[in-house]
């Protein structure tokens, strides 16, 4: 949507500047060297995987500027749940990707056990409370969690180097606290595993029918256009 | 820093030789357009979460290990505390927690996820290069450097808590099947909250 | 017709936006607001925004990573 006024303004201030300097030899250079880089570590034979995978998430992430933070900011604070329902989306495809992984991996382990053994299976309690409060506030206040904040150092944010250095920080004060955490809360606390309780089809399709409800929720919600009181 | 100006009244003969220019840009800009769209354009939020989680899939088919973060933030800096003299191998932490992939006679720095946060970083800036729209961004004031380092600090630490950040306890934990990551989720929201307050109140000045 | 300049150079998500909500809060209709950044999720994420808001929108690039954000208050 633009407008006569936009249009005039755009031509006006477009003409008085330059042409823009074409960073693409800079592209074809860091191309260059990380494909490099890939060759060595396969050579090496050191997570080369890990390291193709990476550069494909951070292209990903800042192509469609991408943004865990904001998928938990913006429907609070300007009432957009764009990046929510994208990452809703994402929840359904990876539920269903995970569960064939499971099932395709019957024939070599010989038992449904993939997911618990090597996924993100732990406790849940009081301690995922605090953690959850916690992190949500740094993100919001330091302007990108974890992956945001890698891929803007990649657009040059000198800012989220310093939310690195935080977060380094303060991943290895909480890992050497851990024990007072672990004894306390952790320890006690049960790991909900959704296949325990169900058969693991049920289990799949119960919670991307939970997810897809939800994508209506948050579709309903953006619509509603609630913006936080400044 | 905000100015406020009258637009002065345009002529008629102006907007028409404006326009006309106008029509020739267009006729040479095709060629930049379909530049614009390969390099430059942003993807929908649709396709970059779809492709996010196929590629999470591919990771866990291909590595036996899914997408997290934190973790190679912890042994980065386990690394470095161990090269200062340090000892933090001994730190109940990685006694607990085998699942971290610490073998035996195994260094902090061989952890996977170290190289996969460098490859987002080197990713990101790649495609911010291919669009040619890199530059380098300064830190703008004190108070920003203050609230970048608290936020970073509280993630960080919240991160031992809930195991992982939003990607290790949220993003790979849903589709993991394990209750903490919906907690997580639901209670990321009250986070958020307070955190918008807190922005508001004092960083919207 | 009025012309509001906004500086978010420098400034991370979300202010840029916000700024923008407060500012068109204050102006007449038909005004146009002028945000500029350098920040590369504020082209998707303010330019969706006031799209949803109903205001006419549009950005281009002027610098490498820099961008001029045309916002006219439509209702």
């Amino acid at each position: 949507m633009t407008s006569k006024a936009i249009e005039e303004l755009k031509r006006r201030r477009q003409g008085e500047f330059k042409k823009k300097n074409s960073q693409i030899p800079y592209a074809v250079i860091v191309t260059a060297i990380s494909l490099i880089i890939y060759t060595i570590c396969i050579k090496l034979n050191h997570h080369s995987t890990f390291w193709m995978i990476g550069l494909l998430f951070g292209i990903t992430l800042q192509r469609s500027r991408f943004c865990f933070a904001a998928s938990f900011r913006d429907p609070i604070l300007v009432g957009s749940t764009a990046i929510l329902k994208a990452i809703l989306i994402a929840l359904i495809v990876s539920t269903i990707g995970f569960t064939i992984v499971e099932y395709a991996s019957i024939g070599d382990a010989g038992e449904l056990d993939k997911i618990r053994t090597l996924g993100q299976v732990y406790p849940v309690g009081l301690h995922t409370v605090i953690g959850a409060i916690m992190f949500g506030i740094g993100m919001v206040i330091a302007g990108g969690c974890a992956s945001g904040f890698l891929m803007r150092i990649g657009e040059g944010f000198l800012l989220q180097v310093v939310v690195l250095f935080g977060f380094l920080m303060g991943a290895l004060v909480g890992t050497w606290q851990f024990e007072f955490w672990d004894k306390i809360l952790i320890s006690k606390a049960p790991t909900v595993f959704f296949p325990d309780y169900v058969d693991f089809p049920i289990a799949t399709i119960v919670q991307v029918i939970v997810l897809v409800a939800l994508y209506y929720v948050a579709d309903w919600y953006d619509k509603k256009n609630n913006i936080m009181v400044m | 820093m905000s100015g406020k100006f009258i637009l002065k009244k345009q002529n008629k003969s102006i907007y028409l030789f404006r326009y006309k220019r106008f029509v020739t840009q267009r006729k040479g800009g095709e060629v930049l357009k379909n530049h614009d769209r390969i390099l430059k354009k942003p993807w929908p939020y649709m396709v970059g979460g779809s492709i996010l989680a196929i590629l999470n899939i591919i990771l866990f088919i291909l590595t036996d290990k899914v997408w997290r973060v934190t973790s190679g933030v912890v042994h980065l800096g386990a690394y470095v505390l161990e090269k200062i003299g340090l000892r933090p191998s001994e730190w109940y932490y990685f006694s607990q927690n085998t699942g971290e992939g610490l073998g035996t006679g195994e260094m902090f720095i061989y952890n996977p996820y170290i190289i996969m946060n460098a490859a987002i970083i080197v990713g990101a800036l790649l495609s911010t290069l291919w669009a040619s729209e890199f530059k380098w961004k300064r830190i703008k004031s004190g108070k920003q450097f203050v609230f970048a380092l608290l936020g970073g600090f509280l993630m960080g630490y919240a991160t031992r808590l809930s195991f992982g950040c939003n990607i290790g306890g949220y993003f790979s934990a849903i589709p993991s099947f394990s209750l903490h990551g919906w907690v997580f989720a639901l209670f990321m929201f009250v986070g958020a909250w307070v955190g918008s307050k807190i922005l508001i109140k004092y960083l919207l000045t | 017709m009025a012309e509001v300049r906004l500086d978010c150079m420098y400034e991370a998500c979300p202010i840029p936006l916000l700024k923008a909500h407060k500012k068109l809060q204050q102006m007449e209709i038909g005004d146009v607001l002028i945000l500029e950044t350098d920040h590369n999720c504020s082209i998707k994420n303010v330019v969706d925004w006031v799209k949803k808001q109903g205001h006419n929108v549009d950005y281009i690039e002027l610098n490498e990573g820099e961008w001029e954000i045309y916002i006219e208050k439509a209702k």
